[in-house]
C-alpha cells in the first residue's frame, strides 16, 4: 500500500513538472548566429560573384541577377522582357537546339529557369555536383549565346497571347491586375502585356533586348554548394571569360507618381465572393521609415494571426479566410494595400470593417505590447533568412543589386530593434492614406450587401481583352 | 520512481540507421517509440541554429463519414485555437460557456430540421418558428461574445511568432493531417510544450466563427477557381464509393458540424499509435528523447481506429462530366490505379514522370511543343501524397487547349501518347533519364530540414517504417520497359477513364 502511494506521488510529481510551465511563460535567449560570409569578387569583364562553399549535399545552386526587367519594355512592346527571358531557356543556346537543351538538362535532373520580373532579370540553376560542368555550360550559353530559334519564338508569342485570352478566368488574378493597373497608372509597374503589344514584338527586338541587358557588367552571380572556390574560378574562366560588355547605357526609369482617382474600380465577374483590394502608392525601398512601418503593419495586417485585420475580420467575425495588408517596398515606388476575400453579401461589411481598423490604427496607433510581439517575431525569425547557403548568397546578391550595403541584413535587425512605439505610430499617421485609396472589387454587384457607391465614385473596369 | 524508470526503459530504441541517397550521401536517422506508441524520427543537422518539427497524424478527410464531411479540416483549424492552457485566461469558465453554446446549437439544429414540416403543415406558425430560430441564434452570438472575454485571441500563433517561427502551418490531406513549423534551435522545448498542449488537451474555442472561416476557404479555393471546380467534378465522377470522391468538404455538411463531431473524430484518430513525428535540425537526440518522454509520455494510448473497408469497385465504362464556368476550356482525365504498397505502384511513379516531368516529358513534348495543341499539360496522382496513398487512387492529366483547338483533338492526342506507352517499349535512354531524376529528387528532398522531416514522418505513417523512403526508391529503380507496357495496357483503357470538361458558360437559358 505504502509503495502504491509512493508511486502515485511520483506520478503526480511527474505530471506536475510536465504541466508546470505555460508556453506563454517560457522565455529564451536570442539565437547567437554568425552566418557564414560568402566570398565576393569581380571578374575582369565586370561580373560580380558571390560564393559560399557547402559540402553537406552533392548539389550546386546558382542565381544570376541581371540589371533589367519589364520596366524597360519599349513603348508598345510590353512583354518583351518576359519573352526574351523565357526564350533564353526554351529557344536553344550555344550549339544546342531547343530540344537538345531540354534533353541535356532533363537527362541529369537539372533545372534552369529564366524570368523577368518588373525590376530584375534572373536565371536560376540547380544541379547535382557530378553534372556541374555540363549544366553550368548550358547556363552560360543561355546568358551569352541564346539562339532565339524562330519557331520557338513564334510559339512563345502565340502561347503568351493565349494566356492573355485566359486572363479573366480567375478572380484573384483579375483583382491583382486591376489593382496595379489602377494605382500605377502611367507607370511601367501598371503595364501588362496585351494581344497588341505581343503582336508588335519581333525576333529582332528580342535580340537587341538581350544584347543590351544581358551583359557581364549588369550581372551578379550567386553560387552555393559542393565545390571549392578554385573550381568555381576555373568554371567561370572557362565559360564566362570571352563575354564582352554590351556598352549600352540603361536609362533610368522614373519613379511612380499618383495619377489615379480615389474611388471604387469594379471588375464584374460572376462569382459568389467579393475579392477586395484597396490601397495607394507607398514608400520606396530605401525610405528610413520602413522599419517602423513594417513593425506597425505587422500588427495591423501582415503579421498573420496576430494582426488586427486577421483577428477582427477572420477570427472574430468569420468573414474571411484570406485577409491582411501588405507594405510592398519596390525600387521605383512601393504600394500599401489591404485585401480580403469574403462572401458576396458581406462585401460592404468587410470593407467597412477593414477601413475602420486602419483608421483606428492611423488615429490611435498600435499598443506597446503589440509592437513588442511584432519586433520579437521579426527579429527572432530573421535566422531563417540565412538557414541555407543558397539563401545567404542570393540575399547578398540582391542587396548588391538594389544598391544596399552588403551588411544591410544585419543593419536591418539593428534597425528593427531600435524602432520605438512613437515611430510606429508616426508611420501609421504619415503613410496610411486611407481616404485616398483605389478600391478594387471583383465580383457580382447584384449580390453585394450595399451598393458600391458607398465607398466613393464607381468606375466599371472593362473586362474586354485587348 | 518505478513508474518513471519503467517509462524510460519503455522507450523502444532502434539502432541508428542511415538513410542513403545517391552514392555518397548519408543521414543518420534515429528512431524511438514511446510506450504509448508515438514514434519519433530524429536527424541531427548542425548547419544553422534552427530545426523543423513535422507531425503526421493518421487522420485525413477520407476517415470522415457521410454527414460529417469536413470534420478533419475544421478540426485542423481548431488545433490553432490553442489548448486548455494557451489561448485562455480561464478554461473552466470558457468550457461552461462552450457547453451552453453547444446546447443552443442543438436546439437551432433541431428547429431547422422542423422548418420544412411547419412550412408544409402549419404555415401560420412559420413566422413564429423562424423568429424562434433567430432568437436562438442571437443567444448563441451572445454566448460566443461572453466566451470571448476569456479568450486570448490567436495566442498559439502569437507565441510561435514571437519566438521566430517560420513555415508554421498545417495541411489536411485525404489519409493524413500534417502540423509543422520551423523554429530557432533553442526553442525545442517550446515546440514540445506547444504541440503536446494541443494534442493532449485541445480546446475548440471560437468554434462557430471558425466554421464560417472554413466555408469562406471553400468559396475561395474551390467555388471560384475554375481549375479546382473542374477537379471536384472529375473526382466526384471517377469515384462512386471510396471517400476519395470528395475533393473538398460540402458547405451543407460543414455548416452543421458540431464540437462533438470534432471531439469524436479527435478521440478516434489523434492517438499516439497513430502519430509519427520527425524533428530535423540543430538539436540532439538526447534532448529530443528527454522532452518526448516529458511531454508526450503521458498521452494515453487509444483504441485502434476503424479501418476504411471501402474499395472502389472496378469502373465498368467511361464516365464523362462537364462543368459550365465563366472561364476558357480545359479538360481533366482520371484513370483508377493502385495504392502505395501495390507492386505496380513504382511502375506508375515512372509513368507519371515519363508523361509529365519536364519539357522532354511525352505529353509536354507532344501536345505543347510539337503539335502545339495545348498551352500547358500536366500529369499527377490524386490524392498524391509524394510517397503514395493508402488506398487505390487515380492518375490524372490536365490539359489547357490553345485558342481554337477542340477538346476532342486534345483528348485524342493524350490517348495516342498513353497508347504508345502500352504498345512501344520505352527506350533505355529515356528510362535512364527518369532514374537519374529520381536520384536527384531524393537528394534535393533532404536539402531543407522541413523537406527531410516531411519525408520521414510521412514514410513512417504510410508504411509504419521510415525506411520505406529508401525501399520505395529501390523499387522505382528496378522498373523495366516491359513493366511499363504491361501496366499501361492494363490501366489506360477507355472503360477505366473519367473525363471532365470545362465548357465556357453561356449566358441565358436553354438554346
Amino acid at each position: 500500500m505504502k509503495k502504491m502511494i509512493l508511486i502515485s506521488f511520483y506520478m503526480i510529481l511527474a505530471a506536475l513538472t510536465a504541466l508546470a510551465i505555460n508556453p506563454r511563460d517560457m522565455s529564451f535567449s536570442p539565437i547567437d548566429f554568425d552566418a557564414p560570409e560568402p566570398e565576393r569578387w569581380v571578374t575582369d569583364n565586370g561580373m560580380t560573384i558571390f560564393f559560399l562553399e557547402d559540402h553537406q549535399l552533392p548539389v550546386v545552386t546558382a542565381t544570376m541577377l541581371i540589371r533589367g526587367g519589364q520596366v524597360y519594355d519599349p513603348a508598345g512592346k510590353s512583354g518583351l522582357a518576359e519573352i526574351t527571358a523565357a526564350l533564353l531557356r526554351s529557344g536553344g543556346a550555344g550549339d544546342r537546339t531547343p530540344d537538345q537543351v531540354d534533353a541535356a538538362l532533363d537527362f541529369v535532373g537539372a533545372n534552369i529557369s529564366s524570368n523577368a520580373s518588373k525590376d530584375a532579370l534572373t536565371v536560376d540553376m540547380s544541379t547535382l555536383k557530378k553534372d556541374l560542368d555540363t549544366v553550368f555550360g548550358i547556363f552560360t550559353d543561355m546568358l551569352i549565346r541564346p539562339m532565339f530559334d524562330s519557331a520557338k519564338t513564334a510559339l512563345e508569342i502565340s502561347n503568351r497571347k493565349d494566356r492573355i485570352l485566359r486572363q479573366n478566368d480567375d478572380p484573384e488574378s483579375i483583382t491583382r491586375r486591376v489593382y496595379y493597373e489602377t494605382v500605377y497608372q502611367g507607370h511601367p509597374y501598371g503595364l501588362y502585356p496585351t494581344l497588341a503589344s505581343m503582336g508588335n514584338i519581333s525576333r529582332n527586338d528580342i535580340f537587341s533586348f538581350h544584347k543590351k541587358f544581358y551583359s557581364p557588367g549588369n550581372c551578379i552571380l550567386a553560387v552555393a554548394g559542393d565545390m571549392t572556390i578554385d573550381e568555381l574560378n576555373s568554371l567561370v574562366g572557362k565559360y564566362f571569360s570571352g563575354w564582352k560588355q554590351s556598352g549600352e547605357k540603361i536609362e533610368p526609369v522614373a519613379n511612380a507618381e499618383i495619377k489615379y482617382r480615389p474611388g471604387v474600380y469594379y471588375a464584374c465577374k460572376d462569382i459568389n465572393q467579393a475579392h477586395i483590394r484597396f490601397g495607394h502608392l507607398g514608400m520606396d525601398m530605401k525610405n528610413p521609415d520602413r522599419f517602423a512601418m513594417e513593425i506597425m503593419n505587422y500588427c495591423l495586417g501582415s503579421g498573420g494571426f496576430m494582426s488586427r485585420l486577421t483577428k477582427q475580420v477572420r477570427t472574430s467575425s468569420g468573414l474571411a479566410y484570406s485577409v491582411g495588408s501588405y507594405n510592398y517596398l519596390r525600387p521605383l515606388g512601393g504600394t500599401y494595400f489591404s485585401y480580403c476575400l469574403t462572401r458576396a453579401d458581406a462585401m460592404a461589411q468587410a470593407t467597412t470593417m477593414m477601413m475602420d481598423i486602419i483608421r483606428e490604427v492611423k488615429k490611435n496607433g498600435i499598443t506597446a505590447e503589440e509592437m513588442e510581439i511584432a519586433r520579437d517575431a521579426v527579429i527572432n525569425s530573421s535566422v531563417f533568412e540565412y538557414d541555407t547557403p543558397s539563401k545567404i548568397v542570393t540575399a547578398k546578391a540582391r542587396l548588391e543589386y538594389l544598391g544596399f550595403p552588403l551588411d544591410q541584413m544585419e543593419k536591418n535587425i539593428e534597425n528593427y530593434k531600435a524602432v520605438t512605439l512613437e515611430e510606429c505610430n508616426r508611420a501609421a499617421q504619415k503613410y496610411l492614406d486611407i481616404d485616398n485609396v483605389a478600391i478594387i472589387i471583383t465580383g457580382n454587384k447584384e449580390l453585394f450587401d450595399k451598393p458600391l457607391e458607398t465607398f466613393g465614385p464607381v468606375t466599371e473596369v472593362s473586362m474586354e481583352i485587348k | 520512481m518505478r513508474q518513471i524508470l519503467k517509462l524510460l526503459t519503455g522507450i523502444i530504441l532502434l539502432l541508428p540507421a542511415v538513410l542513403f541517397a545517391g552514392e555518397d550521401l548519408q543521414f543518420p536517422v534515429e528512431e524511438f517509440t514511446l510506450d504509448n506508441g508515438i514514434t519519433f524520427l530524429v536527424v541531427e543537422r548542425h548547419t544553422a541554429p534552427v530545426f523543423s518539427g513535422y507531425i503526421c497524424v493518421g487522420a485525413g478527410s477520407a476517415c470522415e463519414r457521410i454527414g460529417d464531411i469536413g470534420t478533419a479540416h475544421l478540426l485542423e483549424h481548431m488545433m490553432f485555437k490553442g489548448s486548455q492552457e494557451v489561448g485562455t485566461t480561464d478554461y473552466e469558465a470558457e468550457k461552461e460557456l462552450m457547453i451552453k453554446e453547444d446546447s443552443v446549437w442543438a436546439k437551432i439544429d433541431e428547429a431547422m430540421q422542423r422548418t420544412r414540416y411547419i412550412r408544409l403543415n402549419e404555415p401560420d406558425k412559420l413566422e413564429g418558428h423562424l423568429q424562434y430560430i433567430a432568437d436562438l441564434e442571437a443567444i448563441l452570438d451572445s454566448l460566443s461574445a461572453a466566451g470571448s472575454k476569456y479568450v486570448v485571441q490567436n495566442e498559439f500563433d502569437q507565441i510561435y511568432s514571437r519566438n521566430g517561427a517560420a513555415q508554421f502551418n498545417a495541411t489536411t490531406g485525404y489519409d493524413f493531417t500534417y502540423y509543422y513549423v520551423s523554429l530557432p534551435a533553442n526553442r525545442l522545448e517550446l515546440w514540445f510544450n506547444m504541440e503536446a498542449g494541443r494534442l493532449l488537451k485541445p480546446a475548440f474555442r471560437e468554434f462557430f466563427t471558425e466554421r464560417d472561416v472554413v466555408s469562406e476557404e471553400r468559396r475561395q479555393s474551390v467555388e471560384n477557381s475554375p481549375d479546382a471546380k473542374l477537379f471536384e467534378q472529375l473526382i466526384g465522377t471517377a469515384f462512386i464509393a471510396h471517400p476519395y470522391q470528395i475533393f473538398w468538404e460540402w458547405q451543407s455538411e460543414e455548416n452543421n458540424l458540431t464540437r462533438d463531431d470534432l471531439q469524436r473524430f479527435f478521440d478516434s484518430y489523434y492517438i499516439p499509435q497513430n502519430i509519427s513525428v520527425a524533428i530535423v535540425g540543430d538539436i540532439t537526440l538526447d534532448e529530443v528523447k528527454e522532452m518526448a518522454e516529458k511531454y508526450f509520455g503521458r498521452m494515453p494510448r487509444g483504441n485502434e481506429p476503424e479501418p476504411i473497408y471501402t474499395v472502389e469497385p472496378v469502373q465498368p465504362g467511361e464516365r464523362r462530366v462537364t462543368l459550365e464556368f465563366d472561364a476558357n476550356p480545359a479538360v481533366s482525365i482520371a484513370y483508377h490505379k493502385t495504392s502505395f504498397d501495390d507492386p505496380e505502384e513504382p511502375v506508375f511513379s515512372i509513368i507519371e514522370r515519363l508523361l509529365g516531368e519536364g519539357r522532354t516529358s511525352r505529353l509536354y513534348k507532344s501536345l505543347v511543343l510539337d503539335q502545339q495543341l495545348c498551352l500547358d499539360v500536366s500529369a499527377y496522382t490524386f490524392p498524391g501524397n509524394n510517397l503514395g496513398d493508402l488506398h487505390n487512387n487515380v492518375f490524372c492529366i490536365d490539359a489547357y487547349p490553345k485558342e481554337g483547338v477542340s477538346i476532342d483533338r486534345v483528348e485524342k492526342a493524350v490517348y495516342e501518347e498513353l497508347g504508345r506507352l502500352a504498345s512501344e517499349p520505352v527506350e533505355e535512354n529515356e528510362l535512364t533519364k527518369i532514374k537519374n531524376n529520381i536520384d536527384a529528387d531524393f537528394i534535393w528532398g533532404a536539402y531543407s530540414n522541413m523537406g527531410l522531416a516531411k519525408n520521414l514522418a510521412r514514410a513512417h505513417r504510410l508504411a509504419h517504417n521510415w525506411r520505406f523512403l529508401s525501399t520505395a526508391r529501390d523499387k522505382l529503380l528496378a522498373v523495366t520497359a516491359d513493366d511499363i507496357m504491361t501496366t499501361a495496357a492494363k490501366y489506360f483503357t477507355k472503360e477505366n477513364r473519367t473525363v471532365a470538361i470545362l465548357v465556357p458558360k453561356e449566358k441565358g437559358g436553354e438554346q
